[in-house]
């Protein structure tokens, strides 16, 4: 206990806690297939009690991870066992909304969604909306520069980030950026979004708001193969249309959506493709007839576009709810997140089916077919020996196929735990030593965020299996 | 000034000379001469680094050497219906691709997608050690390591020499329409923009001229759309909203700052729409200075000739506490009013740049 013996001066022990329970509570995150306990979880209510307490990290060379809702899908806020968890649930105000600057300053325990529906009354909404938006936190979207389905036409996270204040793990507190959307001098926000915890924690963020479009066109369209519904987004592309999102989901994962939440989607398609325009209304008009003459080219079996919101959610639903749904077809499975160029998306599937054949493992597929950001849920059962082992091998091929097509091994969830391995296959190694400079000039002890991000052997966890607690209860899903 | 210019004629020279040169400055076709100004160190010039070296039109990506002039790469895109949507600045002056990241500049049309931070993908460059560097991605997503390619924007050649870029494109609006929109007031001007910026009408640009009592309002999409929303424009204001005669010259003279008769030197004041207005009143009796409002009130573009009137401008922003950038002029002063630089700066110039081999930012 003597090791905590300032942390106790800082936190009254209802906000300092390491009972087993807390303890076992917060042991993982999103990637379930990760477990570590940490020391303590401490539960600061103030900005000044987050630097207090990671001045004393500082002081005392002891690791920190802040968590906010834990739905990092990359085991980002993994606890690290000799170290402390900073839960930063209970900063959870919006500081102030400025409706004519269209500005947002929040604490970084503010759920994402909430952001959106206080500035609704405005017209006005929070762009980046990752699958978890009604329970991740800002804190973690920043710091992973979480994605979302409107990446292509909006941009990540980083691109809605003006400015924050953070603590820094040398225990300084910076400012970075502004209330500007402009700046001058090198980009310190944008090289903080993104940072995966491992230059400390935000304390105050400053958010760009947009107005809420006026109209949304939605259309699901079936096909009869994987192929067609990806030359369909390329023919999207080519018309020079810019849609808000364009998804697909191939067979087995619209199988899992319509046991899961009955979508309706159309009975025996090997895929469907969803695209959505939005902006004003004289806009959409134009838009919808260019977009019908593309898909009539494209030869879909079905196709039925949204009567009404409650239809767009509808249609939005069985997408949405994807992930948590395939969680019903297998006991276990990965999730990943790699990017290959958007013309190669055939070429890439049919790669994962092969590679999928050979093991004999089932892999659902659902994606940002616009960006080009796969999305395979890779399923096994944890109480099989060596099945866990057997599809990480099956990730790992795919983690390569997203590489050597010229692609990125993450395309929002970030590298955190899960692909720390990979980074050097990604980057070369004077990249690497370079990005470990850098995170030494923000951290020279290690103490924040240790063994995510970058190979080796910090932070070793306990490695089990099995779907996140929240997503069982379908709370939370997988973008 | 500077004693000494190097072009080298590909990345194996650029390596070799950034090795053997004590102090180095990276800079591209020198249309933001105080960028450079005032250096001790060799200039390395990287025009002959200079071409698109892919392009797929497919992909909305596109991938050029830093040296590449960006009217070339404009007249490329738009070929094929693209644009580079943040509108880059100075383009017929002779902006280099490079040029334009290292010294973090935007356009007008920053307002509707973002700005040259949220179009850059990925960036090559050489460290002060002299190791070439590949950070970011070719694709249109990625979240994979630090995001050093935004880091690089607005680093004016002080945290490495870039060689490489890889950009996101967008699908080129098949039409524009501008109107002028007269105001009596700049809190009238201020209501507005903001009226415009979260209004259904989802406009391209909003940019404000103090002088001339007028915003710009740009909308850009199909043309019939563009025309309804206008006349929706003209309804809500009335007799205050007209076409001006020539919008295209117009915009062209805010890309090239270049809307005043007097204007040797350019200054960007990143400003909130609030500070914007209070820098405009506080500016209002120079003569000599003249303001231009862009992106909603988020940028000040300041055109001035005289060191007495930067001198003037200079100390406005010191009281305001608020930076500005001087990207045109005859002086060495490339930074006036107040730059607060993260405390962090030092320990991560040291780390992008462990052999001291560029100035301090």
């Amino acid at each position: 206990m003597t090791t905590l013996d300032g942390l106790a001066s800082i936190f009254p022990p209802t906000r300092l806690v390491r009972d087993a329970a807390f303890q076992a509570a917060f042991a993982s995150d999103g990637l379930t297939a990760f477990r570590t306990k940490p020391l303590a979880v401490v539960f600061p209510e103030t900005k000044q009690e987050v630097i207090a307490a990671v001045q004393w990290c500082r002081d005392k060379r002891i690791p920190f991870v802040a968590r906010g809702s834990g739905t990092s899908l990359s085991g980002g806020s993994l606890p690290v066992a000799d170290g402390i968890v900073i839960a930063l649930n209970r900063l959870n105000k919006i500081l102030s909304l400025n409706p004519a600057e269209r500005i947002a300053v929040v604490e970084p325990g503010v759920v994402n969604l909430h952001i959106s529906n206080a500035a609704a009354a405005h017209g006005l909404y929070y762009a980046p909306d990752p699958s978890s938006q009604s329970i991740c936190t800002i804190g973690g979207n920043v710091a992973f520069n979480s994605g979302g389905v409107h990446c292509l036409k909006y941009g990540m996270t980083s691109n809605h980030v003006l400015g924050c204040e953070a603590v820094l793990a040398t225990g300084e507190v910076v400012t970075l950026g502004s209330s500007s959307v402009e700046s001058v001098g090198p980009d310190y926000t944008g090289l903080f979004c993104g940072s995966e915890g491992l230059f400390g924690i935000a304390l105050e963020v400053t958010l760009r708001l947009l107005p809420k479009p006026e109209m949304f066109h939605t259309v699901l369209v079936g096909y009869n193969s994987l192929q067609a519904a990806g030359d369909a987004v390329s023919a999207v592309i080519d018309a020079g249309l810019l849609p808000g999102a364009l998804e697909i989901m191939d067979a087995l994962a619209i199988e899992a959506a319509e046991a899961a939440v009955a979508c309706g989607y159309p009975p025996g398609a090997a895929a469907v493709l969803i695209v959505e325009l939005e902006g004003p209304q004289e806009k959409i008009q134009y838009e919808r007839e260019q977009l019908d003459e593309v898909l009539r080219e494209t030869h879909p079996f079905a196709q039925r576009v949204a009567r009404d919101e409650a239809d767009r959610l509808f249609i939005w639903k069985g997408r949405k709810s994807a992930f948590s749904a395939v969680g019903r077809l297998c006991p276990d499975f990965i999730v990943q997140d790699g990017v290959v160029p958007r013309k190669r998306l055939g070429e890439a599937l049919v790669r994962i089916e092969q590679l999928s054949t050979e093991a004999g493992i089932r892999v659902a597929n659902v994606f940002h077919a616009g960006d080009g950001n796969l999305h395979p849920l890779i399923m096994f059962d944890g109480k099989e020996t060596g099945a866990l082992e057997r599809a990480e091998e099956l990730a790992a091929k795919l983690l390569r196929l997203c590489i050597e097509m010229g692609g990125s091994i993450t395309g929002e969830h970030g590298i955190g735990m899960e692909k720390r391995a990979f980074l050097p296959e990604m980057f070369d190694a004077p990249t690497i030593a370079l990005m470990d400079r850098v995170r030494r000039a923000f951290d020279p002890e290690l103490i924040a965020n240790p063994g995510k991000m970058f190979p080796g052997k910090e932070a070793e966890s306990l490695s089990l299996s099995g779907l996140h607690p929240l997503e069982k209860a379908g709370v939370i899903s997988r973008e | 000034m500077n004693n000494a210019l190097l072009a080298p004629a590909h990345v194996d020279e650029l390596k070799a000379i950034v090795v053997s040169e004590k102090s180095v400055l990276p800079v591209g076709n020198r249309t933001k001469a105080p960028l450079s100004a005032g250096s001790d160190g060799t200039l390395i010039s990287l025009c002959s680094l200079c071409g698109i070296v892919e392009y797929e039109p497919s992909e909305f990506t596109f991938t050029a050497r830093a040296g590449t002039p960006v009217a070339e790469i404009r007249t490329a895109l738009a070929e094929k219906c693209q644009y580079l949507p943040f509108d880059p600045l100075l383009v017929e002056t002779g902006a280099t691709i490079g040029g334009t990241v290292a010294a973090g500049l935007s356009g007008p049309g920053r307002f509707r997608y973002g700005g040259i931070r949220d179009f850059v993908l990925g960036v090559r460059f050489v460290s002060g050690d002299g190791q070439l560097i590949r950070a970011g991605g070719k694709v249109v997503k990625n979240a994979a390591g630090f995001d050093i390619p935004k880091f690089l924007v607005g680093s004016m050649g002080r945290l490495g020499v870039m060689t490489e870029l890889t950009f996101k494109v967008f699908p080129k609006p098949q039409a524009t329409i501008t109107l002028q929109v007269l105001c009596d007031s700049h809190g009238q001007a201020l209501e507005r923009m903001a009226t415009a910026a979260s209004s259904r009408w989802e406009l391209d640009a909003i940019d404000y001229r103090p002088d001339a009592h007028a915003i710009f309002l740009r909308l850009a999409g199909p043309q019939r759309a563009c025309a309804a929303i206008a006349g929706e424009i003209r309804t809500t204001w009335g007799e205050d909203v007209s076409e001006p005669p020539e919008p295209s010259a117009f915009w062209q003279s805010v890309g090239e700052l270049k809307w005043s008769a007097n204007g040797t030197t350019a200054v960007k004041v990143p400003t909130t729409p609030q500070q914007f207005i209070a820098l405009q009143d506080s500016l209002a009796g120079h003569a000599q200075i003249t303001v231009h409002g862009s992106v909603a009130g988020n940028v000040a573009w300041i055109l001035l000739d005289t060191s007495a009137s930067l001198s003037a401008l200079d100390t406005q922003l010191q009281s305001m506490e608020i930076p500005g950038l001087v990207v045109r002029g005859s002086g060495d002063q490339r930074a006036v009013g107040t730059w607060k630089s993260p405390a962090i700066q030092q320990a991560v110039q040291t780390a992008m740049d462990p052999a001291g081999k560029f100035s301090t930012l």
